[in-house]
């Protein structure tokens, strides 16, 4: 494999892994108050064609991203009132979000199944940095959504680390009851903060149409992608930076495929790379699972339990 | 005034049960209206038309029920995993692989063996297919505690890209040599097909279907295993002490479920396209078998009785693109339908848990505490 192969490789890893990057930070979020959305899948796809349509329809991108979060959000808010007014089981409440946010969003592309999307996200060479040998390759000649996601897992980390409010998330996530004692309002920490993961993974949805698949292809738009996060966040210990890493991790093998076959290598079927992502996904949940089963190092103590003062 | 949730202490009745799941899909049906009229179509003209297809002609009744029968096995095979708070949401690969299994015995076994006989090894074959592909996440949840949910769901598309690869990405033993241009899976032997009723579509995976429902109730209700799977999922502490192997029940529930949903596979080969046939598997049994199981609240004849009911509006929704008064409306209105149902359906789920009441009826119980059933209630709590 020559420099140039692998370059570039890496530089498809990093743009296959971004989409990975606003979901994990946004379940992270969801995560630390508490709520966990196993909607994330059903959120990324509707965030996808409502930001094919949006795009298509005014010709930016821009308005497609912001259509997109929206759309994410929304199906964000259906999880949080179910999650935290309605106190469902939520496991079933975000299988439901990704059986209905996939049934809408295909039902909502079939008109444009197939088509190419004519404005798409350029390409931003940042002045300076993209000069630097290989790393400027690989990391500063993306498009700006990248650099956006950089972005929002600063402001993430910091949120989490050295805010009041983050402080009070956390506390919302290990322990509603100290929360609510505090004076805190659970339920409010809770509804926002799936919201705002709703809005990132549209966001992630939205990067994927936009900057990563040529057309809208159904559910095959996303295939899985949404689940890989939610297993990139336990793998990230639900830190943000350690989620960007582990984006990157699993970008590249999304990305492999294009690497192998870019590299001549057509020694193993097409179909078996496809599988790469997600055996990797796997594997690296059942490592983790062997190595932490009994601290479950990291995630938030209440995180999945309906909180009601009730019956606390 | 205020409204507030009150957890009710007493059993609800199974006639509240169905009025909330009645209203959930009323519900539900409202909600896909919106998006229904957001497109241009109009429900008052899709939804009778809907009805019309699935439920008021012979042809439509019989095409429903052919399409219920693997939803009955991946409505079960999600059911049984639910009763101990598991999630199986791998259905559609182990469907996947019980078919490609399933087609090998009818390619490679069936021939040299009576029909009877051939029909049995094919659907072997498929639970064994769906068996093996659930049993790596069971392990792994059994023996390290990783989230069967997300490795179940994730090897749904490595069986996926297997089974496209025996179809299109090589000459395997799948495909049929007679087809270059446009791979298709090799046609089974007529051995192997499964006998359908009169010209319908209806096959014999419907008696499969209803002996597999038959037995979980019987395995539930009536057996030590059943009980032992009910405890476990309530709490694995108090099944750790009365001496139940948790991991064991763990590994044989999962196995259950998958070689229910493997069966599905190898009916829908055997019984409906008479080959390996990836573009016909993938229509999303495995996940509607999630709301059908959720819907039917676990209960093995529940889970026959919703199957029908989503069976039918996934019938209608393909049979509403050939119909000239469906409106160009695409076959996906029946997944958005049933994801909606389920939506409505969670949340109708409070008010089978909780009751609504107003603050004014609960002041006026405290400052009445002598009446019958609140005071009833408060022994019975103060017991320990």
């Amino acid at each position: 494999m020559n420099e140039a192969v692998w370059v570039l490789t890496l530089a498809a890893a990093v743009s296959a892994g971004t989409p990975l990057v606003f979901a994990a930070v946004g379940e992270i979020l969801a995560e630390r108050s508490g709520v966990l959305n196993l909607g994330v899948e059903g959120m990324m796809l509707l965030g996808a064609v409502t930001a094919f349509l949006a795009a298509a329809a005014s010709g930016s991108p821009w308005a497609g991203l912001l259509t997109g979060m929206v759309a994410g959000g929304g199906l964000a808010f259906v999880h949080a009132f179910l999650s935290v007014t309605m106190r469902a089981n939520q496991i079933v409440s975000g299988l439901a979000l990704v059986i209905f946010g996939t049934g809408l969003a295909t039902f909502l592309g079939n008109p444009i199944e197939g088509n190419p999307l004519k404005p798409s996200v350029v390409d931003f060479r940042v002045p300076v940095l993209a000069d630097i040998p290989v790393v400027g390759r690989i990391l500063f000649d993306q498009d700006p959504l990248v650099y956006a996601s950089w972005v929002v897992v600063g402001l993430a980390a910091f949120y989490l680390t050295r805010t009041r409010t983050g402080l009070a998330l956390r506390a919302c996530g290990e322990s509603p009851e100290t929360a609510d004692a505090m004076g805190l309002s659970v339920a409010r920490l809770r509804y926002a903060h799936v919201v705002v993961g709703g809005l990132l993974a549209g966001a992630g949805g939205a990067y994927q149409i936009l900057a990563r698949v040529p057309s809208w292809s159904g559910a095959g738009t996303t295939a899985g992608i949404g689940w890989i996060a939610l297993a990139l966040v336990v793998f990230a210990a639900w830190r943000p930076w350690r989620a960007l890493l582990g984006a990157y991790l699993f970008g590249a093998a999304l990305a492999a495929n294009f690497a192998l076959q870019a590299a001549g290598v057509n020694a193993i079927p097409a179909e078996f790379l496809s599988m790469l992502p997600y055996l990797l996904t796997i594997l690296v949940l059942v490592i983790l699972s062997a190595s932490s089963a009994r601290k479950r190092l990291g995630a938030p103590a209440a995180l999945g339990v309906p909180y009601a003062r009730e019956e606390r | 005034m205020q409204l507030r949730l009150e957890r009710r202490l007493e059993k609800t009745h199974a006639g509240h049960r169905v009025l909330v799941t009645v209203l959930s899909i009323l519900a539900a049906l409202v909600l896909g209206a919106v998006f229904l009229s957001l497109t241009g179509a109009s429900p008052l003209l899709v939804y009778p038309e809907m009805f019309r297809a699935a439920f008021l002609s012979w042809y439509g009744i019989t095409d429903t029920l052919a399409v219920a029968i693997p939803l009955i096995l991946t409505g079960l095979a999600a059911a049984v995993a639910f009763r101990m708070q598991l999630y199986n949401i791998g259905a559609e690969g182990q469907l996947y692989v019980g078919a490609i299994l399933g087609s090998w015995a009818a390619l490679a076994l069936a021939p040299q063996l009576p029909k009877p006989l051939a029909i049995f090894v094919v659907f072997l074959f498929g639970a064994i297919g769906g068996a093996l592909w659930v049993l790596p996440p069971a392990l792994a949840k059994a023996w390290l505690g990783t989230s069967e949910i997300i490795t179940t769901l994730l090897l749904n598309f490595v069986a996926l890209y297997l089974m496209r690869y025996l179809i299109f990405g090589s000459a395997s033993f799948w495909r049929d040599p007679a087809t270059t241009n446009f791979p298709q899976g090799k046609p089974l032997p007529e051995e192997a097909f499964l006998p359908v009723l009169g010209l319908t579509r209806v096959h014999f995976g419907l008696a499969v279907a209803l002996l597999a429902a038959v037995l979980l109730f019987v395995l539930f209700s009536r057996t030590r295993f059943g009980y032992d799977v009910r405890v476990v999922g309530d709490s694995p502490g108090a099944a750790l002490y009365a001496g139940i192997s948790v991991r064991r029940t763990i590994v044989v529930v999962m196995l259950i479920s998958g070689s229910l949903a493997g069966l599905a596979g190898a009916g829908e080969v055997a019984g409906i396209a008479h080959a390996l046939d990836p573009a016909g598997l993938a229509v999303n049994f495995g996940y509607t078998g999630i709301i059908v199981a959720a819907l039917a609240r676990s209960s093995p004849f529940g889970v026959v009785v919703v199957a029908v009911l989503l069976g039918g509006l996934q019938n209608a929704g393909t049979a509403l693109q050939s119909i000239p008064g469906g409106g160009g409306v695409p076959v996906e209105v029946s997944f958005m339908l049933q994801g909606a149902i389920l939506l409505c359906a969670l949340a109708g789920e409070l008010f089978i848990r909780y009751r609504l009441k107003t603050r004014q009826s609960v002041v006026a119980e405290i400052l009445e505490p002598t009446q019958q059933k609140s005071g009833s209630a408060t022994t019975e709590r103060a017991q320990p």
